[in-house]
């Protein structure tokens, strides 16, 4: 019982961290209607950049959100460059893009940094919480980042001037030009809290699984099937999409198919959800009329 | 009176499908004016066009000032508020928050909230249904939802797309008696594109008539309404 509490535990851990991808992944689905497959290599660049300033002597929570600005910038940046001008093309060109942002990612961390694995450390204490040792501090400190991260997009987009701007630029558009909107920067805000979000995710997941070029491979993989579950477009639904999915792989990984297939769990989430209920939980069901 | 809008020469084109062939009105600091025609004559074009929302060439000056070529956000900027045609409601949005977001480029925000009451006086319904999603709203809400958003700007210049489509008479002509008071009432001048000519020249303090993107009529409201030509293709009697 204790080994079986312990593995749920430890995939409500994991799921904050693919919630916070997924919610990622929403966040410029909402905006573009677009899937951006180039999130998790963002998120682990991100994470290097953090690491750099965490080897020049800065203290932990000075790079943490420094490393979050950045992110912002290099989203804003992203989209304003390589994004915008594919905007009006084909879906199947921006997934090109996408993936060439990947693979530009995936080497320039390998190139810069190297494939050498490295730690990165946790500003959670070592001691185990509340006495116990079926979750280490690390695991509850990166579920209560995710749902910090959560509240705080909550009330940005439902309490904020600019937030209720972005949701109706994703909406309608030309609407929103009518009544003064600056569309195009709506969706470069957009990016640039994706990266955000993204780089939290690698900051929180990288004590865990250690930080190498490739460490957001599987990752992705997960958010995609926590983003289906819960409904891609809806926030709140990627979160809880996270949690499921994790306490999935992880009890299912320990007792049922074993650690070797854990990365099949997902897929066959992806594809079981697209069969059954295309809209995921909370998704809507977007009906159009021909 | 000055002229608020002068148009010069107005072209229009969609891709390669020309839409207007140098239209050229004014409008009076202050007045009603009313673009009259048929379907596809080039009216809603020509407000898309006043918007920077199609590619134009010609004059279009507001308040002196040449607005074309700018940024549609940027017109806006200028106290200029549309009225969409298919009305442009931010379904998954709610009511308030669909009035809200018209007011997004104003800086005057206690004078907003204010503003809140001003508009649930003018529609009462609104009011009723402030916290539900707009997509829920009748078509008729949804046309006083659209013309509330507008207000929410407090333009100098409301443009105003077929407001009557699609909508019961007793409603339009609510919605037609309210946009007379504000005209009256906040100095707020309005550009009508109307189908409905009976109901326009009524509201209308001047009028042009548009065929296939040109104007072939020009004129106070009486005297368009005394004309021979219009009176048999457009009021129909």
């Amino acid at each position: 019982m204790e080994t079986f509490i312990h593995q749920v535990l430890a995939g409500l851990a994991t799921g904050g961290i693919y919630a916070s991808v997924a919610l990622a992944l929403v966040m410029i689905y909402q905006a573009t209607h677009h899937v951006n497959f180039a999130q998790g290599e963002i998120a682990m660049f991100s994470t290097y950049i953090a690491w750099s300033m965490i080897q020049t002597g800065m203290p932990y929570w000075g790079a943490f959100f420094l490393t979050i600005l950045v992110a912002f910038v290099l989203g804003v940046l992203i989209e304003r460059i390589i994004v915008r001008p594919v905007e009006r093309s084909p879906v199947l060109s921006v997934v090109v893009v996408f993936i060439g942002l990947l693979v530009i990612f995936n080497s320039l961390a390998g190139w810069i940094y190297t494939y050498t694995i490295k730690t990165f450390p946790s500003p959670f204490p070592k001691e185990a919480p509340f006495g116990t040792h079926l979750v280490s501090s690390h695991e509850v400190g990166a579920v209560g980042v995710t749902l910090v991260v959560l509240a705080l997009l909550y009330g940005f987009f439902r309490y904020t001037p600019l937030g209720l701007a972005m949701r109706a630029a994703a909406q309608n558009p030309e609407s929103s030009r009518l009544v003064g909107i600056r569309v195009g920067w709506m969706l470069a805000l957009g990016w640039g809290l994706a990266a955000a979000i993204g780089a939290v995710a690698g900051m929180m997941v990288a004590p865990i699984v250690f930080l190498d070029p490739n460490m957001m491979a599987g990752i992705l993989l997960y958010a995609f099937a926590a983003a289906l579950v819960g409904g891609i477009d809806s926030p709140g639904g990627a979160v809880l999409g996270g949690f499921i999915v994790g306490v999935l792989e992880n009890v299912l990984g320990a007792y049922v198919i074993g650690n070797e297939l854990k990365l099949s769990v997902a897929l066959v989430l992806i594809v079981g959800v697209l069969v059954i209920r295309p809209s995921g939980l909370f998704g809507k069901v977007h009906v159009t009329r021909v | 009176m000055a002229a608020l809008l002068q148009v010069a020469d107005l072209h229009a084109a969609y891709g390669p499908t020309r839409v207007l062939h140098g239209i050229s009105f004014e409008l009076e600091e202050g007045s009603i004016t009313a673009l009259l025609g048929a379907n596809g004559a080039g009216k809603t074009t020509t407000l898309r066009a006043l918007c920077g929302m199609v590619k134009t060439e010609g004059e279009v000056r507001y308040a002196g000032e040449r607005i074309d070529g700018k940024a549609t956000e940027d017109i806006v900027r200028l106290g200029i508020a549309h009225v969409p045609d298919g009305r442009g409601t931010f379904v998954n949005l709610s009511t308030e928050e669909n009035l809200r977001i018209g007011a997004y480029v104003r800086k005057d925000k206690s004078a907003v909230e204010h503003d809140f009451e001003r508009i649930y006086a003018y529609f009462p319904r609104l009011k009723e249904r402030r916290y539900q999603q707009a997509g829920t709203l009748s078509g008729g809400e949804q046309q006083m939802l659209a013309v509330s958003r507008a207000l929410m700007l407090r333009p100098k210049l409301l443009l105003l797309d077929e407001p009557s489509f699609g909508l019961a008479p007793l409603i339009v002509a609510e919605i037609f008696s309210i946009m007379r008071s504000i005209n009256e009432t906040e100095k707020v001048s309005i550009l009508l594109v109307e189908q409905n000519a009976a109901m326009a020249l009524e509201l209308a303090d001047s009028a042009y008539l548009i065929e296939t993107g040109c104007v072939v009529l020009a004129g106070s409201a009486d005297e368009i309404r005394r004309n021979d030509a219009v009176r048999r293709s457009y009021l129909g009697y």
